[in-house]
């Protein structure tokens, strides 16, 4: 993990790093002090089944890491994880195909989800919010459209595998995600690809007559975040059995806070992968921690609230003493 | 250019819509799912009892001793925050007081959430509690979580909502699904006519007691009052103003044709008699639902609806907290047919692993005064 944290100083200004530290030590202390109430929390048990909840989260909140470096926005991942999920089901019970093809269908369903995303983006030029904030109720639309809001069940044990099992006495789906945040985070710091994504993010106009091809750029950011939630959306399936249009509703808010959280700034042209799942971690582990100590739901985000807004403050106080 | 796009982007946007639809016309839409139905027999006679049925429910593994001894139980109902669920929650808390080695409290969501709920579970199984209450969002999804409570020698015992039975040991069913379906429709068939024509305003499709109610009545209806036209099913999630439109909604499209509503939940349906009353559809328009009596007291004073169908919600949350410490002190076994219930008495066991709270009550204008809740 230290590969991402220490070169980013090179590019990205250096209270961005800062910031991310900063970030590590408060997780750190939060962690500890969370510990020193609940022996039950710091225990490899428990965080590796926290790592197991939040995979879901973290597969989408990759890509979403590139659209926002950008600066652009993706509100629709949730609602591509709600179609997905019911493109696998009902591929799968209605059309007959056999499993894996079922699963690769709902993967090609999210890509092309996020393709229509970005195409439009591009070449309409809808800003991202606005195009995100209509694909959201359109692709929730089709998920409950196509499956008459009706659940699909009973697949096959072999399935449960990715969702529910374990390799090593780590969660499968964990393994899937630190294998892809090894490739993005190695996709953002050490390829033309990544330093194009920072490109566009500090300056669209520039990175253009740069001869970057930012179009094309944006369609693969888009389409890797609408194949992402798909792929979300085949775990999500695995991990709770059953298939339902409502999955993955709201999910669009938890990404963007763990990317936000992470150090990406919202207006584009810096944020890391690192970041992003420092961001990831902090929250799930505090929402854990917190309930494990007693504290009620309602409260909890309470706390992330306010753990949100206290980073936004942090980043931004950073910023002006470096300016 | 511009304008090219933007076609090609309508033209996309109408196919999908098409797909849609034709998705839809290939099956029923109607809010109901796929399980199997069981519609009771019609007309007044008593039910005939169930075949008894093996326990099926699920057993947890090396459960620590706690008989007589203070239990620390967590209910997690669909979502907090609500009125039915504060009710439930209520008599949980009554129950716990009225035995008394019994530590209670009830955490969960703020929106029916399935993967809310799951986590909020799993937290509760890490931080070691001797007991699960429950309320299902999904009775399939919440399975394998609550699978791995029981792994850990908790106890599970759910109420409201189901889950697959081997994932609980007991389940406390306010009222068999056939049971309320054979009410609601047999209520409005008295009510139209026996060729009537109805809509339904349920919360979600997906909300599972709400499409499995519309697939016993579907089924109930079928048999028993075959003539009855359903016009159609609509959403109006748990939220008043929705529910009052899509009803208003309803009676201004199907005019004349329109002679009853379904109510599917405790908001649905006083929403429903508001829009037949501010509509002046008293008594052209029947209104027939699951309500909270105090809801419904204006109404049926008034002779817009005459039938309210209901259970006790907190009656409902002092069952399970029973059942939960009848099964932590073994004198509720797989294979009894019944068990102790404090005020409420002795209550029976039914298909395998469920507890019966009784049957729907029907609130009309003689005895809706006599409730208050």
């Amino acid at each position: 993990m230290s590969v991402f944290a220490a070169s980013p100083g090179r590019r990205v200004p250096k209270w961005l790093a800062r910031h991310e530290t900063l970030l590590a030590i408060i997780l750190v202390a939060a962690l500890a002090g969370l510990g020193a109430f609940n022996n039950r929390f710091l225990t490899v048990d428990n965080l590796l089944n926290q790592g197991r909840l939040m995979t879901e989260i973290g597969l989408i909140a990759l890509p979403m890491t590139f659209v926002i470096i950008t600066g652009g926005i993706d509100l629709s991942v949730g609602a591509i994880v709600g179609l997905s999920a019911v493109m696998l089901g009902y591929s799968w019970k209605t059309f007959g195909f056999p499993l894996p093809l079922a699963i690769a269908f709902a993967l090609a369903v999210g890509g092309l989800a996020g393709f229509v995303n970005g195409f439009v983006i591009t070449r309409v030029k809808v800003p991202p919010l606005i195009m995100t904030i209509a694909t959201l109720a359109l692709y929730r639309g089709l998920a409950e459209g196509v499956s008459q809001a009706r659940s699909v069940r009973g697949y096959p044990e072999w399935f449960y595998g990715l969702g529910q099992g374990e390799w090593l006495g780590v969660p499968t789906q964990l393994l899937l995600l630190v294998v892809l945040i090894v490739i993005a985070g190695v996709a953002l710091d050490r390829t033309t690809f990544g330093r194009t994504l920072y490109a566009i993010g500090s300056n669209e106009t520039a990175a253009r007559f740069s001869a970057l091809d930012v179009d094309r750029t944006k369609v693969v950011i888009y389409t890797l975040s609408g194949l992402a939630s798909g792929l979300a959306a085949v775990v999500l399936v695995s991990r709770v059995t059953t298939t339902r249009m409502d999955m993955g509703m709201g999910y669009e808010l938890d990404v963007i806070a763990a990317v936000v959280l992470g150090g990406t700034s919202i207006f584009g042209g810096a944020g890391t992968i690192w970041g992003t799942v420092i961001g990831l971690v902090m929250i799930q582990l505090l929402k854990n921690g917190l309930a494990l100590t007693g504290v009620k739901g309602d409260a909890t985000i309470v706390v992330i609230g306010v753990a949100l807004i206290m980073s936004t403050l942090i980043a931004s106080s950073l910023q002006r003493r470096r300016e | 250019m511009k304008a090219r796009y933007l076609t090609t982007a309508a033209a996309a946007a109408l196919a999908l819509a098409g797909l849609a639809t034709a998705a839809n016309a290939a099956g029923k839409w109607d809010g109901g799912d796929d399980l199997a139905t069981s519609p009771l027999e019609c007309g007044m006679g008593p039910a005939a009892p169930a075949a008894p049925m093996k326990y099926d429910g699920g057993q947890p593994t090396n459960a620590a001793d706690k008989a007589g001894k203070e239990i620390v139980v967590v209910d997690v109902p669909k979502l907090i925050g609500i009125g039915y669920f504060n009710a439930t929650a209520k008599g949980i808390q009554d129950a716990a007081k009225d035995i008394g080695n019994v530590k209670a409290k009830t955490d969960g969501p703020t929106e029916a959430k399935i993967d809310e709920q799951i986590k909020f579970i799993d937290n509760y199984i890490t931080s070691g509690v001797d007991g699960i209450l429950f309320a299902a969002n999904d009775p399939v999804a919440i399975a394998p979580v609550l699978k791995k409570a029981l792994s850990k020698g908790i106890h599970v015992v759910g109420y409201d909502a189901n889950s697959t039975p081997d994932a609980r040991e007991w389940f406390v069913n306010q009222s068999p699904f056939n049971g309320i379906a054979k009410s609601m429709v047999d209520a409005m068939a008295k009510e139209t006519g026996e060729d009537g024509s109805f809509a339904i305003v349920t919360s979600t499709f997906t909300t599972p007691n709400q499409a499995r109610w519309i697939a016993e009545m579907q089924a109930y209806a079928a048999k028993c009052h075959p003539k009855l036209n359903w016009l159609e099913t609509v959403e109006a999630q748990e939220d008043n103003n929705l529910s009052f439109n899509q009803a208003t909604t309803l009676i201004n499209k199907h005019g004349d044709k329109l002679k009853g509503i379904f109510g599917m939940t405790s908001v649905a349906t006083p929403a429903s008699a508001e829009a037949v009353t501010k509509a002046g559809q008293c008594g052209k328009v029947a209104v027939v639902g699951l309500a909270t009596p105090n809801a419904m007291k204006p109404y049926v004073h008034s002779d817009c609806v005459k039938s309210v169908v209901l259970w006790n919600p907190i009656d409902l949350g002092y069952a399970a907290t029973y059942v939960m410490r009848a099964a932590v002190d073994g004198k509720l076994k797989p294979g009894d047919t019944s068990v102790d219930a404090g005020k409420l008495g002795k209550l029976n066991v039914i298909n395998g692993s469920e507890i019966l709270l009784g049957a729907p009550y029907i609130f009309d204008k003689a005895n809706i005064d006599k409730f208050d809740f």
